[in-house]
C-alpha cells in the first residue's frame, strides 16, 4: 500500500483467463518492479481494482504469496465496474489498491485437517489458500477440498483442475447441481456431497465461500458434522469504498468487513449483530 | 365539536380497520408539527391539526401499498392521494382518506423573518382564528396568520379535500388570487438573470435529496437517476451545474404529475426556491394539455398517453 | 491568551485573512445562513441564526478530488496525480459544536495504520474561530453529549460576545498566532463577563440526558425490527440528517470519465441511501429505511463509542432535529432504547 491509502499502484494486465460465461481472471503486474518485488501479501486478502474513470472493485487475491510472478483476481461480471474490466485485454492498464483485510488465520491452521468448502466464484479466496497449502504441503495434515457449481460449465479454474484431482497428497472433490454428459465426478448440492463425504471435525478447520444459500446449509452440514463454531471459517462481502475503514459503509456493528474481515470464524460472526 | 375532535372521532370510528392512520402532533418544539403514525385510540390524544400541520402525509402512502392506511389530508394533500391512485401506485379501497377543509398552513421561513429572534428559541406558541401568538427568547409578539401563509396556500384553488371518505370541517373558499408576486418577478427575469440566479442558488444545494424524497409523487427514489451510475447521468461532484441538472431531471419527471403541494420546497434544509421550477412547469402543462395534476380521479396524466395530433402542439406549422 | 476584538474590526480580520488564506464564514442568502467562502464585501451573519450546513467542508470539502489520471493520446500508460489539497483555511463564526465535530473524524481518518491525508492536510490547516452560544434552541443537546455552549474542544479562538465585540480567548498556538495581529485589543476585565455569560448559556440548557446506557442498549434493540420500524415510520430516507451533521463521515468514491483524463472524486455519501450499502450482486443488508435508521444511530450512539473510548459520535448541535423535512428527533429515537423494557 501507498502512505496515500487512496492511490493505487498502476499495473499491467498480463493475461486474461475465460473461466466461465461470466467470470474472467485476470493476472496482474505491478508497473513499478521494486513495488512489485517488494509486494507481500497473506492469503485471504483483497485488493481494490481501478478501471479509472469507471471505478474501483474489491476482490480477493486468489494467487498465493507463495508463486510471486503475478498477482491474480477473478472477477465475476455483475455490473459497471466487472462489465469494464471483462473488456480489458492484456497489456491494458489499471489500478491496484492491496492488500486490503484481514487473512486466514494461518499459524491457526498449521498442523491440522483442513476441508475447504467452496461454490461458484466462492473457490476464489479458497483457491489462494488452497494453493499456498499445497507449496506447504508439510505444513497441514489431510487436505479435502470440496468444489462444486451449477454446472461443469460454471466452474472456474478448469485448467487447474485435473493437476488438483490427480494429486495423492489431497483429497479434490467436485460436484455439480445436475446430471451432465461427460461428467465423471460427483452430482449433487454442496452440502449433501459434504454430507456424503463424512469428514472428521477432529483436529480439522473448515473453510467455505460461496453464494448466501450454498453459505446457510453448508454451516448447517458442518454443524451436523460435529464442527465447532471457532473451526468454520469463511469470508464476507460487502459494498465497499475506501477498503481502509473510513467510508463506513461495510460495518456490521463495531466491525468493519474491510479491515477486520474479510475473513471471520463463524464463532466471531455469531458475535456480531444480524445483518449480512 | 370543534374539527379536530370530529377528526378524532371520524378515525376512532375506522381504526380498528387500519394498519394506521397518519396524522401530525407536535413535533420537537411548539413552532412545529411531526407525521403521527396513530395505532390505537391512545394515540389519537397526541392528534393535531392546524397551521403547523404542514407535512404531505400522501409521502408515505406508496411505502404501505398493499395494506389498509388511512391518511389525514389537507386540500392540496388530497390532490397528490389522486394523482398517486390515477397512476395506480396505491390502490383507492387501500386508503381510508380523512379530509380537511384547511384555511392555509405557515411558511417557516415566513416565521422565521417576523420573528425578533431565532426560532428556535421559541417558548410557546398560541394559535388564534387569524393569528399567532409566539414567544421566543421572552419576547412575545403575535404575527397575523396571512402575513405567514405558505406560499401555495396564497393561491389555493383547492382548500378542502377533493376525494374524502369523511370531510371534516367547514368548507372554505379558493383564494382570490392567482398568481404569485415571487413567481412573476422570476419569470420576468433575463435568461441571464435567471442563470445568475440559478448559479447563486444550486451552489447552497448540497444533493441530500430531501426535495425528492419529501415528494409524494417522486416514488422512484431508491432507484433515482441522480445516484445511477448505469446510466450515469449526473457525476456526484457538488456543483450548480450538477445540482441543476438533478432539479432539471426532478422537475422534468413531475411533468404533467407534480400537485403543487409544495414539499420539495418546504424540505430543502437550505431553502432554495424549487417552486419557482414546479410552478412554471405546470403552467406549461396547464396551457398545452389542460391538465392540473390530481384535481379528478381517472385523469390520465397528460405524458402517459399521446394523441397524434395534440392540439395545442403545433409541430407541422413550424 | 485572552484579548478582545470589536465586531467592526472582526470583519477587518477576516477580509485580511482572506487575502492569503480560505476564509469560511457564515453568510446570509434569501434566508439561508450558510459557510461560505468569504470575500472582502460581502457581510458575515453571525448572530442571526446558526447556519444551516455545519462547517465540516472545511475539513471533509462535500467532493474531494483524490486523483486525476491523465493520459496522453499516444501514450498508452496513464499518468497518475495525487492531488492533495493546498493551502490554509480559517473558519470564522462556528459554534463551538460545529468546531468540534472534526474531532469525531481524528479516530478513524488517522490511526496507527491508516492516515488520510487529505482530511489530515486540511484539519491541520484550517484555524477555527467559534462563537460561544448565549441560549440553547430548542434542538440543542450538547451538554448531553459531553460538550456545552462555550466548548473550546476543536477550536483555535473561542469568541464570546460581550458589548459590541468579542472577548477571544485562545486554545491553540495557532489561535494565538492570530490574536497577536493588532486588530485585538487588551480585554481588561470583560473576562469576567464573557465567563459569566458563557455560565449563563451553559445553566440554560438545564441538566444533561445521561446516554452511558445507550451503547449496550441500542445493541440489545437491534434485532427488534417492530422498535425501528416505528422510529422510522416518519422517515423519509433522504440525506439532510447526515450532510448537516459535523460528524457523518461517510463518505462515496466515484470516477468521472473527462474523455482522455479521469479523475476519482470522493462525495459526502449518506448512510440513509439504499445505495449505500448495495452490493453488485442485487442484496442489500440494509434494504429498508428502518434498517438504515437502525445503523444511522447505532453508530452514533453506539458503535462508535464502543470503538473510541466510550465518546458519542454526535455533538449535540440539532441540525439533524431541525432541518429534518419529517421532525425525526434523533434524542427521542435513543431514549426510546435506554427506556426500553421488554
Amino acid at each position: 500500500m501507498n502512505a496515500n491509502p487512496y492511490l493505487p499502484d498502476m499495473a499491467t494486465i498480463v493475461e486474461v483467463i475465460q473461466e466461465t460465461h461470466n467470470i474472467k481472471t485476470f493476472r496482474v503486474v505491478l508497473n513499478n518492479e521494486q513495488r512489485m518485488k517488494d509486494f507481500t501479501f497473506r492469503p485471504g486478502q483483497v485488493g481494490q481494482l481501478s478501471v479509472f474513470g469507471v471505478g474501483e472493485s474489491t476482490f480477493v487475491i486468489n494467487s498465493s504469496p507463495t508463486r510471486k510472478d503475478y498477482l491474480q483476481f477473478s472477477v465475476m461480471r455483475v455490473g459497471e465496474v466487472t462489465t469494464r474490466l471483462h473488456q480489458l485485454q492484456p497489456g491494458d492498464q489499471i489500478g491496484v489498491r492491496a492488500p486490503l483485510g484481514n487473512s486466514f488465520p494461518l499459524e491457526d491452521l498449521k498442523g491440522k485437517n483442513i476441508v475447504f468448502v467452496g461454490g461458484g466464484i466462492g473457490m476464489a479466496p479458497l483457491r489462494t489458500l488452497f494453493v499456498y497449502m499445497l507449496d506447504n504441503r508439510k505444513d497441514f495434515g489431510d487436505i479435502t477440498l470440496l468444489y462444486g457449481a451449477r454446472s461443469p460449465a460454471d466452474l472456474t479454474y478448469k485448467a487447474e483442475l485435473p493437476e488438483w484431482t490427480s494429486r495423492k497428497d489431497v483429497n479434490v472433490v467436485l460436484t455439480i447441481d445436475n446430471p451432465a454428459e461427460g461428467w465423471e465426478h460427483k452430482v449433487g448440492l454442496i452440502p449433501n456431497v459434504l454430507l456424503e463425504i463424512n469428514p472428521s471435525p477432529a483436529n480439522t478447520v473448515a473453510i467455505t465461500c460461496g453464494p448466501p444459500i450454498m453459505i446457510k446449509f453448508t454451516l448447517q452440514a458442518l454443524k451436523k458434522l460435529g464442527f465447532a463454531d471457532e473451526n468454520i471459517i469463511t469470508t464476507l462481502e460487502k459494498r465497499m469504498k475506501c477498503g481502509v475503514g473510513i467510508c463506513g459503509r461495510c460495518n456490521i456493528g463495531t466491525k468493519y468487513v474491510c479491515i477486520d474481515g474479510p475473513v471471520f470464524t463463524y464463532a466471531q460472526l455469531k458475535e456480531l449483530p444480524s445483518e449480512l | 365539536m370543534s374539527q379536530l375532535d370530529d377528526l378524532k372521532s371520524a378515525i376512532k370510528d375506522r381504526l380498528g380497520e387500519l394498519e394506521c392512520v397518519i396524522g401530525w402532533e407536535q413535533g420537537y418544539d411548539a413552532l412545529h408539527a411531526t407525521p403521527l403514525f396513530i395505532r390505537t385510540e391512545a394515540d389519537l390524544d397526541r392528534l393535531v391539526i392546524g397551521p403547523l400541520a404542514v407535512h404531505n402525509l400522501a409521502t408515505y402512502l406508496t411505502a404501505y401499498k398493499g395494506k389498509k392506511i388511512g391518511v389525514v389530508v389537507k386540500g392540496c394533500d388530497s390532490r397528490s392521494v389522486i394523482e398517486l391512485v390515477n397512476e395506480n401506485l396505491v390502490n383507492r379501497d387501500d386508503i381510508v382518506v380523512f379530509g380537511l377543509c384547511c384555511d392555509g398552513v405557515v411558511s417557516q421561513p415566513k416565521i422565521r423573518a417576523a420573528l425578533p429572534a431565532d426560532p428556535g428559541f421559541v417558548e410557546s406558541v398560541t394559535i388564534g382564528t387569524d393569528e399567532l401568538k409566539i414567544t421566543v427568547a421572552g419576547q412575545t409578539v403575535t404575527l397575523k396568520k396571512s402575513d405567514v401563509l405558505a406560499d401555495k396556500c396564497r393561491v389555493c384553488q383547492h382548500p378542502n379535500a377533493i376525494i374524502a371518505d369523511v370531510l371534516i370541517g367547514t368548507k372554505q373558499n379558493p383564494a382570490g388570487a392567482n398568481s404569485l408576486a415571487c413567481q412573476e418577478e422570476f419569470e420576468a427575469k433575463s435568461d441571464a438573470e435567471k442563470l445568475a440566479f440559478w448559479q447563486e442558488t444550486m451552489s447552497r444545494c448540497i444533493r441530500c435529496y430531501a426535495c425528492r424524497n419529501a415528494c409524494p409523487m417522486c416514488v422512484c427514489r431508491d432507484y433515482c437517476i441522480a445516484t445511477s451510475r448505469d446510466p450515469l447521468w449526473l457525476s456526484q461532484d457538488n456543483s450548480p451545474a450538477e445540482n441543476m441538472m438533478f432539479q432539471m431531471v426532478h422537475v422534468s419527471h413531475l411533468a404533467g404529475r407534480c400537485t403543487e403541494c409544495g414539499e420539495c420546497e418546504r424540505a430543502c434544509p437550505v431553502d432554495i426556491p424549487l417552486m419557482l421550477l414546479r410552478r412554471y412547469m405546470n403552467k406549461q402543462v396547464k396551457d398545452v394539455f389542460e391538465h392540473q395534476a390530481g384535481t379528478a380521479l381517472d385523469q390520465t396524466p397528460p405524458l402517459f398517453t399521446f394523441k397524434v395530433e395534440e392540439e395545442r402542439i403545433h409541430e407541422r406549422g413550424w | 491568551m485572552e484579548r478582545y476584538i470589536t465586531k467592526q474590526n472582526l470583519t477587518r480580520l477576516a477580509e485580511d485573512l482572506a487575502k492569503t488564506c480560505r476564509v469560511l464564514a457564515p453568510v446570509s442568502s434569501c434566508g439561508s445562513v450558510t459557510f461560505r467562502r468569504f470575500q472582502p464585501g460581502m457581510t458575515m451573519d453571525l448572530h442571526s441564526r446558526m447556519a444551516a450546513v455545519s462547517p465540516k467542508a472545511a475539513t471533509f470539502p462535500q467532493t474531494e478530488t483524490l486523483l486525476v489520471v491523465k493520459r496522453d493520446a499516444t501514450e498508452k500508460k496513464p499518468e497518475l496525480v495525487e492531488t492533495l489539497p493546498q493551502g490554509k483555511s480559517v473558519v470564522i463564526g462556528c459554534r463551538p459544536c460545529g468546531a468540534r465535530g472534526k474531532l469525531i473524524f481524528n479516530p478513524v481518518y488517522e490511526t496507527d495504520k491508516i492516515k488520510d491525508p487529505y482530511f489530515i492536510s486540511r484539519r491541520d490547516n484550517t484555524v477555527f474561530i467559534s462563537l460561544a452560544c448565549d441560549r440553547p434552541e430548542t434542538t440543542c443537546f450538547c451538554h448531553s453529549v459531553g460538550s456545552g455552549p462555550a466548548d473550546t474542544a476543536g477550536s483555535d479562538i473561542l469568541l464570546t460576545l460581550v458589548g459590541d465585540g468579542y472577548v477571544a480567548r485562545s486554545v491553540t498556538p495557532a489561535g494565538d498566532e492570530i490574536m497577536k495581529l493588532a486588530l485585538f485589543e487588551d480585554a481588561g476585565d470583560k473576562g469576567k463577563e464573557a465567563d459569566a455569560k458563557n455560565a449563563e448559556a451553559r445553566e440554560l440548557m438545564g441538566e444533561a440526558h445521561d446516554y452511558t446506557s445507550a451503547p449496550a442498549k441500542l445493541l440489545a434493540r437491534f434485532d427488534d425490527m417492530d422498535f425501528w420500524q416505528a422510529q422510522s415510520a416518519k422517515c423519509i430516507s433522504c440525506g439532510a440528517c447526515t450532510y448537516m451533521c459535523p460528524t457523518c463521515y461517510c463518505f462515496n468514491i466515484t470516477d468521472d470519465d473527462l474523455g482522455l483524463n479521469s479523475r476519482r472524486i470522493r462525495t459526502w455519501d449518506n448512510c440513509m441511501s439504499h445505495t449505500f450499502t448495495l452490493e453488485g450482486s442485487g442484496h442489500n443488508p440494509r434494504s429498508t429505511k428502518a434498517h438504515r435508521l437502525k445503523n444511522r444511530v447505532g453508530h452514533k450512539f453506539s458503535y462508535y463509542p464502543d470503538l473510541h473510548k466510550g465518546v458519542i459520535a454526535c455533538c449535540g448541535c440539532g441540525r439533524c432535529i431541525k432541518q429534518c423535512p419529517a421532525g425525526v428527533d434523533i434524542r427521542q429515537i435513543v431514549n426510546a432504547a435506554q427506556e426500553y423494557s421488554e
